[in-house]
Parts: structure tokens; sequence; C-alpha cells
């Protein structure tokens, strides 16, 4: 047994000193905690602090957010139910909320309505009638419905007054309620985005992956085929593929055939950017070091690649999203799109798409707005999330 | 009926007048024959122009001018001007009765012998003469010549037979069949009229028959055919006139060649009727069709692009269009649909699935589909309540209309509609309350539509409300008119939205082969239709003992030699088919916008529109149309 205090025999090696102190890397160049919140920060948290400096991009994200949480609840949401129709409101324009009548406040109410036909022109003509004050009435018992076709429940965040009406947004020429249609088309002009952008990240990630890692022929033809895709334009490339979807589909199937038809022709962008991105990357050391450790393809690329640029594809994701919605309602506003019965914003404008809604019905052309808004929401967000997916720029 | 036409009415009253009865030149052809090019009024007419008596309410005789702008939806459309124009060997009257027209006269024997008389010195536009050379040359030489026409038309052969034809003189010219050929007459009045006379030395040119083979492989190389039977076609297409070279009789003839997105139709000048007062008619000088997107054509008439003009726009911008009467010189007038009705539901008896062919073919189910819709509703959301609720049969105007006809299972009674489906054994019913079939599944009723028609999905939307409450669903299907129709003969669709009858105004000698399975159009019994078409050889007869039933009324009419007998059978036709619902009618008698110019005279305001057999403005006499100059 040796005993360390004691010095070895001649010719060994001296015995030596360790420190049982802990090791600290950073000796000597000690950080604040300011500091340290800083650089030893998480990618992610990093992202969010720049991504909250862009004031547009967070205003975006927070609309959104609110229009998917209503697309969720779309059903509690609408004053009246999607196939609600009052024949004796046909065309009405839209009602106004008042708070005041006479001078005193009585809370929000629309005043009633009669209606008279003109028999010359053949024109609904709708006049206020003053006497008649309705207020709403607010988490009601209103039209019943099935909440995600599950459960059973008729409670509405707004209804008319019993016997009542309310179109603050109008109604169309069967009497639906514009405002319902409108809330249930987000269900279907927002989600359609998310598949397609789905479909199109899947193939966008794969075919760009494979393309980038192999390298060689295979990016070579991918790179062509790419190019060819690019160059055809996208509105006719959409007609034609929509043309040859089966008429005899029920409207869901042609929801999700269009969602593929959109996803379909938009993952070029982002199969390019996957693919550069691996090029460089699949130099690193830490390839190669999985690769001796005998890692396949198909690992390498979905573990230690992929996660990567996780963010930076995050965010051209969310720039495609608009372009699949304007898709889906362009496609839907031409007639080849999505078909009534369903609702989507695309299906609404297809029906305000003649001349007497633009003299005589403008308020049919609505739609239009939470379309743009969603538009523009999406790009300032994927701007926002574009310039915080490289933090340490 | 060889004698009807001559006590016929005031407006087709032939005048004997002398050649020399000092007929009025037109002023845009004064020029013309002042200098030679034209030969004077009087040796352009006929012996005997057909003279027009234009009087009753709203109507004068007009002056001579002006240029009448119609929309069209693309440049196929050009027909129109020869529905409109209405010139005809025979032609129907206001009252549906036929008169002659280019004919001087015709006589009918048995039913089966037609002996037509020319009118002396009627000549073709390019001014050569009609001649019974021209008669013996559409009918031998085109209709049975087997390279121009693949398949001979049916309305030419009784029991399968071409009439035996014979030239009498100069001025006649006889058809004589077998037995009785009821639809002659009618198919020369029609709007897609059969062809009986062509001109023969202009067309002689283009048949291999009268041509040298070398002239002739030059001309089909010159107009890049590719065989002689391609440019005769071509060159000889009346009903669609594109060959501005073609002679016609028509009140105008086309003068621009296609393609073209507008086509300007000129006067005939040697057109064959006058007014009263001897003035050659037509009285408007010009027709320019402007070929425009059919979306943009009721926007188009609204802003007074056009003087006449009643295609591409439909009741539902009839508010826009009275609107727009306040800051365009245009009128609009309402006129009514000629249509069985606007839009109907057809139950496809041939449908594939056994089980729902079994309740489709049901009386008992198609009378309580029909008791079910409410009418009254769908008459007041998308007609403001000017239409008429009514099965699918025949309007108050026609000769044949019978209030039992139009009321048959057409009242709203759920009660009823409920005890008969219930009677048939569906009275099951699942959690949703709805019907069950016989094997369990449930009764979803899948309703296709060609999905042009926005009305057709609108009152789709309310009929599926209505059949809720009797517990049957229904589901909405929009697809493509072509492909609609092949489903159907392959009976891959339940039930069919389209219009209903195509003929809402009949008389007893029109043919009555829509209530009938006569066709593989008919969306109600595609296969028999089919049966019946190939004469036995594809499709499958009816095995439905009604539907046999209306196939043999239908073959007794054609034997019929009288109209009294014509009449009975249509009546128990007429009863049977409403009796049997066999297309589910929603409403009838639909209002029609008719838009024209302010200073437009002689359109009545009030009139049918329908293609056949009224030939939308052609019964009014589109030639005795005028402008007036000084009107606002």
């Amino acid at each position: 047994m040796n005993d360390v205090t004691l010095l070895p025999p001649p010719g060994q090696p001296l015995s030596h000193y360790v420190s049982t102190a802990p090791f600290d890397p950073a000796y000597g160049e000690a950080m604040s905690d300011q500091q340290k919140r800083v650089f030893l920060a998480s990618q992610w948290k990093l992202m969010w602090w720049k991504f909250k400096r862009h004031r547009l991009a967070l205003l975006s994200a927070i609309i959104l957010a609110f229009l998917y949480t209503m697309i969720i609840i779309a059903e509690f949401l609408a004053p009246y139910n999607l196939g609600t129709r009052k024949v004796d409101s046909i065309y009405a324009p839209p009602q106004k909320v008042r708070l005041f009548h006479d001078g005193n406040f009585v809370g929000p109410f629309v005043y009633g309505r009669t209606v008279q036909l003109n028999m010359d022109t053949l024109k609904r003509e709708y006049k206020d009638n003053p006497k008649d004050v309705q207020k709403l009435r607010f988490f009601c018992h209103g039209d019943a419905y099935k909440f995600w076709g599950l459960v059973d429940s008729n409670l509405h965040l707004v209804c008319p007054a019993e016997h009542g009406q309310v179109f603050l947004l109008g109604t169309d020429q069967l009497g639906h309620d514009l405002l319902s249609r409108i809330i249930y088309g987000a269900r279907i002009s927002m989600t359609i985005g998310l598949f397609g952008v789905a479909v199109s990240f899947i193939l966008g990630i794969v075919i760009g992956g494979i393309a980038g890692y192999r390298g060689g022929v295979v990016d070579l033809v991918t790179q062509r085929l790419i190019e060819v895709l690019q160059s055809l334009p996208s509105i006719p490339l959409w007609l034609s593929l929509a043309a040859i979807m089966p008429v005899t589909w029920s409207p869901l199937l042609v929801y999700f055939g269009i969602t593929f038809i959109l996803g379909l022709l938009d993952w070029t962008g982002l199969a390019r950017a996957v693919r550069s991105k691996l090029l460089a990357l699949r130099e690193e050391d830490y390839v190669l070091a999985a690769q001796l450790m005998g890692a396949n393809g198909t690992r390498i690329i979905a573990r230690h690649l992929v996660p990567g640029f996780m963010s930076h594809l995050i965010a051209s994701a969310t720039l495609s999203i608009p372009g699949m919605i304007l898709g889906e309602t362009a496609l839907s506003f031409l007639g080849l799109g999505l078909r009534p019965p369903i609702v989507s914003w695309g299906v609404l404008l297809n029906e305000a798409a003649n001349v007497n809604v633009v003299a005589l019905y403008p308020w049919l052309m609505l739609p239009v707005v939470p379309v743009i808004v969603v538009i523009l929401a999406f790009n300032f967000l994927g701007d926002g999330l574009r310039d915080a997916a490289d933090p340490y720029r | 009926m060889n004698l009807r036409f001559l006590t016929g009415l005031l407006v087709f009253l032939l005048c004997a007048v002398p050649a020399a009865a000092g007929y009025i030149e037109p002023d845009s052809l004064k020029d013309k024959v002042t200098k030679g090019e034209l030969p004077p009024i009087d040796a352009r007419l006929p012996q005997h122009p057909l003279r027009l008596n234009i009087t009753g309410e709203g109507k004068a005789p007009g002056q001579y001018g002006g240029t009448a702008r119609i929309l069209i939806g693309g440049q196929r459309n050009i027909s129109l001007m020869t529905v409109y124009g209405y010139s005809r060997l025979v032609r129907y009257d206001e009252k549906l009765e036929l008169q002659p027209d280019l004919l001087e006269s015709y006589d009918v024997k048995e039913g089966r012998i037609f002996t037509f008389h020319l009118r002396a010195g009627l000549r073709w536009s390019d001014g050569e003469p009609v001649t019974t050379e021209d008669f013996r040359y559409a009918l031998e030489d085109v209709q049975f010549n087997e390279d121009l026409s693949k398949v001979v038309s049916p309305y030419l052969l009784v029991n399968g037979k071409p009439p035996v034809f014979e030239i009498i003189d100069d001025q006649t010219v006889r058809y004589t069949w077998e037995a009785p050929n009821p639809d002659f007459l009618p198919q020369i009045a029609a709007p897609q009229a059969l062809s009986l006379v062509m001109p023969a030395h202009y067309l002689k040119q283009f048949h291999k028959k009268y041509q040298t083979e070398e002239k002739l492989d030059e001309l089909v190389k010159a107009n890049s055919e590719k065989k002689w039977t391609g440019l005769h076609i071509n060159k000889a297409r009346q009903y669609r006139p594109e060959n501005p070279d073609l002679p016609t009789l028509d009140p105008w003839h086309n003068v621009t060649k296609p393609p073209s997105e507008q086509f300007v139709f000129e006067r005939n000048p040697y057109f064959h009727r006058v007014d009263q007062n001897g003035r050659q008619l037509p009285y408007i000088d010009r027709f320019v069709l402007n070929v425009s997107s059919s979306s943009l054509i009721p926007a188009k008439t609204g802003a007074g692009e056009a003087d006449l003009q009643a295609q591409n726009i439909g009741f539902a911008d009839y508010t826009f269009l009275k609107e727009a009467e306040g800051s365009h010189p245009i009128k609009v007038k309402l006129w009514e649909s000629g249509r069985g009705s606007r839009v109907a539901l057809f139950p496809n008896l041939n449908f594939e699935d056994p089980v729902w062919r079994k309740v489709l073919q049901d009386v008992r189910f198609r009378r309580a589909l029909s008791l079910a819709i409410d009418r009254n509703e769908i008459n007041q959301a998308k007609f403001f309540g000017l239409s008429t609720p009514s099965a699918d049969t025949v309007l108050p105007a026609s000769p044949l209309y019978r209030e039992e006809y139009a009321k048959a299972y057409a009242d709203f009674d759920p009660t009823k509609a409920n005890a008969l489906l219930d009677e048939m054994g569906l009275d099951k019913r699942d959690n949703d309350g709805v019907r069950l079939l016989p094997d369990g599944r449930r009764a979803e009723i899948i309703v296709e539509t060609a999905g042009e028609d926005p009305v057709e999905t609108d009152v789709l939307q309310l009929i599926t409300d209505h059949w809720g409450a009797v517990g049957l669903k229904l589901v909405i299907r929009t697809s493509q008119t072509d492909v609609l129709r092949s489903r159907v003969i392959g009976g891959t669709t339940m039930m069919t939205m389209s219009s209903g009858l195509d003929n809402g105004t009949p008389t007893a000698d029109m043919n009555p082969r829509a209530l009938a399975p006569t066709s593989h159009e008919q969306l109600q019994w595609p296969q028999w239709g089919i049966f019946v078409e190939s004469a036995g050889e594809k499709g499958t007869q009816a095995d439905l003992k009604e539907a046999k039933e209306l196939d043999d009324l239908y073959g007794q009419w054609h034997k019929a030699t009288d109209s009294q007998a014509r009449t009975d059978i249509w009546h128990r036709m007429l009863s049977l088919y409403t009796s049997q619902v066999f297309s589910i009618g929603i409403v009838n008698a639909t209002k029609q916008p008719v838009v024209i110019s302010s200073k437009l005279r002689n359109v009545p305001d009030k009139g049918l529109y329908s293609f056949d057999p009224t030939c939308y403005f052609g019964v009014y006499g589109m030639d005795t149309f005028w402008f007036d100059k000084e009107g606002s």
C-alpha cells in the first residue's frame, strides 16, 4: 500500500497534486448576471427576444392567435348557424349596433326592421323602426348546434332579442347571416393554409434534404425539376389540377384535394432552402462523426442536419401560408375550388362576384376584409420570424 | 287543316296585291338602286310578298334605319339571328298556329301528302330566284346524301322510310309518305329548322356530284378542309350563319367571317315581307352582335350597350337593370318564361343502386317528395312571388293546359307526404330523425346540378329544409354539364336538378316526345330513352307500367291523322305524367327581363320567352321592330 506522503522510489514519476475546487471554464472572464442571461440563453429564447422587438409581427401573431381561437369555437361565436336563413330578411343590409335610445343608455341594441317590396324595381327595401328596440343578449341560448359535431349545445356569444334579428354584416340572397358565414368560412380558409403548408413542408424537407445530402445526379435532377415547376405560371397550373379533380368527390374530399394541390406546387422554394443549407452543413465535422459511427442518411438528415436550421424553415413556412390562403380563395372564386354548400371566404366571394352585388348589395363583398387582414398578418409574422430566426446577427 | 291558314290571323293576312303596287324602297338601299348596283324594289320582291298588317296595342308601322346591338356569350351564338329572324317555309304565328311564310301556300292530305306552293319571284339574298331545284337539292343531294348526312333526320323518315319527292311544276313540290308524318311541318317551323331549301346555285360548286374533281380539290385546299364533305357542310351551315357568302332567306344576313369579336348582319334586300303600307321589311338596317363574357352581359346591358337583350340576363338582374333605366336610355320589360318549370327535380329511375331504384320507382315516394316542397316559400324567396307554383307541365298559355296538371301534387302538404312515406315502408328513423331505407341505410338523397345556374343551388338549399322536415336528407352536389350528363346515363346519379319541359306551350300538333322515354338526354329515364332511340339495340326497356304506357301513347300520337285524336293523346299523356310525378316541377311562368333601347318600337310588353316554339323574339316579328328617331 502506497502512502501519498512518501516520495516514490527513484526512477518512478512523482505523484501530483489535484485541487478539489470545482472547475470554472470561464475563470478569468467572469460574466455579470446580465451577460449570462444573454450569452447562455437557449436559441429559442433569443429568437423570442428578437421577435418581441418587431412590434408589427407581435401584433400580427396576436391577431392570428385570436383568429385561430375563433375558428375553434366558431359555433359559439357565430350568432346564427351556418344553415340558418330568414326568408323575410333576404338581402338585408348590415344593421348598426347602437347604445343610446332617445338619449338614454340602454346597452347594445339594434332597431327592428320593416321590409317593403318595391314592386317597380323588385327590390326589398328595409327600414329601421326606431320604436322597436331589440336589445342584444350575451351568452345566450340561440340556434341549437353540435359543437365539433359532438356535443349538443345552443350557447352563443351574441343573440338577437327574442323574435328579433341581428345581421351585423347583412344577409345574402337566401337570408343567411353574413357574419356567421364569415366566421364559419374562416374555419375552412384558415386551415387550408396550414394543411397545405404541412404538405409542402414534408415534400420540401424530404426532397430538398435528399438533394442536398446526396448531391451529384440526384441534386441535378431535383434542381431541374424545381426550375421547371417554378417556371410554370401558378394560377393556370392550379386551375388545370383543380379541373382534373373528379367532380364526384364529396366537398370534404375536394377540400383536401385542394390543400394537396396547393402544397404540391409550393414545396419548391422550401426544397431549395433546405438543399443549400444541407450542402453547407454536410461538410461539418459532426456529420463526419455521425457517419463514422454508422448512422444512415435518413438519420443524419433528420437528427443532425434539419434541427440545425428548423427555425429558418418555420419562418419561411409562415411566409408561404398566405399564398395558400390566396390560392384557395382564388380557386374558389373562379368556381374551381371549393363549392357550396361548403363555405369558405373564396366561396362567399364567388357568390358576390356579379354586377348585382356590386351595384345593390355591396356588403356581400365584406369577406374580402378578413382575407386581407389574415394575409397581411401572416406576412408580418413571417417577416418577424425570419428576422428572429438568426438571432446572433 | 289545309284551309286553316287561309282563315288565319290578320297579322298574316295575304293580300293579292299586284306587283306594281308601289312598294317603298328602304332608305339605305336607294343609293345602290340609283347607281344600278341593285334592281329596284319591285324587281326584288316576289309577285305576292307576304303583307303583314302591323296593328294592335302599342304597335305601329315604322320608319327605316338604325343599328341594333346585341350581346352574345360566344361566337357560336350568332345562330340567335336565325332564331330571332324567324323566316321559315312555314312558321308559327303569335297564337302558335302554322302559317305559310316563304311558301305562298301549302296543303296536307291524310296527314302524309304535303304539297308546297312556292312564292313566285322569291329570291335569295344574292338575287337568284328560289326554284324547285333548291328543294330537290336540299333533300336528295344533302339530306339523303350518305357522305353529307351520316344520319338522316328522323323527321324525314316514317317507319324508317323516306318520302317520295315530286316536282309537280315550276312552283309546286310534293312530299309523300306511306303513313302520317305529324312532325314534318312543326319541324320546318322549329327554331332549329329542318332544312328543306338550300341555295343550289351557290352550293353545287362544293358538291362532288356537280363539280369536277380537280376544281373541288382546289376548293378544299383553298379553304383548308380535309374532304369535300367538310367543305360543303361548313359552306352550307344555315342555322349558324358562319359563311358570309351563303345566300339566305332571312331578314338579315351575316357579312362577317368568323373568328371575330363582332358580327355585323346587314339587311337582306330581297326579303319577302312588306308592311301594310308597302314598305319592305325589315325596318332595322343592321344588327351588330358583340361577343362578350357571359358574366359581364348583365353589367353591359345595364350600361346601355345593347338595344335588344334577353340572352344571358336573368330575373336576378332585374333590380339592377330597372335602376339602370334611370341613368341609361334603356327600357326593361318582363316577359314570361315558356318552360314547364323554371327548375325541376328529376329522380333517376335508372339509378344503379337496386334498393334506391325501387324506392325512386315507387310513385308514392315521388309524390311525397313533391308534396313536401313548400313552393310558396321558394316563389317568395327567389321570385318575389311573381311566378306560379306548379308541377312540371304545360303553361296556361297552351291550349292543352288544365288546372289539374299544374296542381298535381304541387300543394305543400307535409302530413300527406309523411303518410305516403310511412305507407311505403320508410317508417323507421334514426337518432337524427332521418328515415331509413329498407336495408337500413339513411335516406340521403344526393341531388346533382350542373352548377352553372345559381338559382338551382339556391332553390336546392330551400328544398333541403323542406325535405328535412319529412325525414329525408338532401345533399347537394355540383358538377359540370357534360360530366353530369354521362353520369346520369351511366346511372350513377340519384337525382338531378335542371330546367323543366323545354316547350311549356305546346299545341296538340307538336311532338309530345318530352313526356315519354324517347331520348338519352332525359334525366329521369335515360336508359329507357336510349332503348327507344336505338330501336331496342342499346339501353333497357322500360319496366315500369306507366312509362310503357307513355311510350305506347307516343306511338299512337304518330299514327293519329287529325288534331282531335292528337289532343286526346296529349291529354292522356299529360295526365299520366303529372299524376306519376316523373319530374318534380317547382315554379313556372317565371319572369324574364327583356332590355330594349328606349327608342325601339313594336317590342311587345308581354311575351312568352322561349326557344321552342316561339323562337324568343321570332314569332313577335323582329323584322317589324324599328327605331323611333324622335323617341327618347
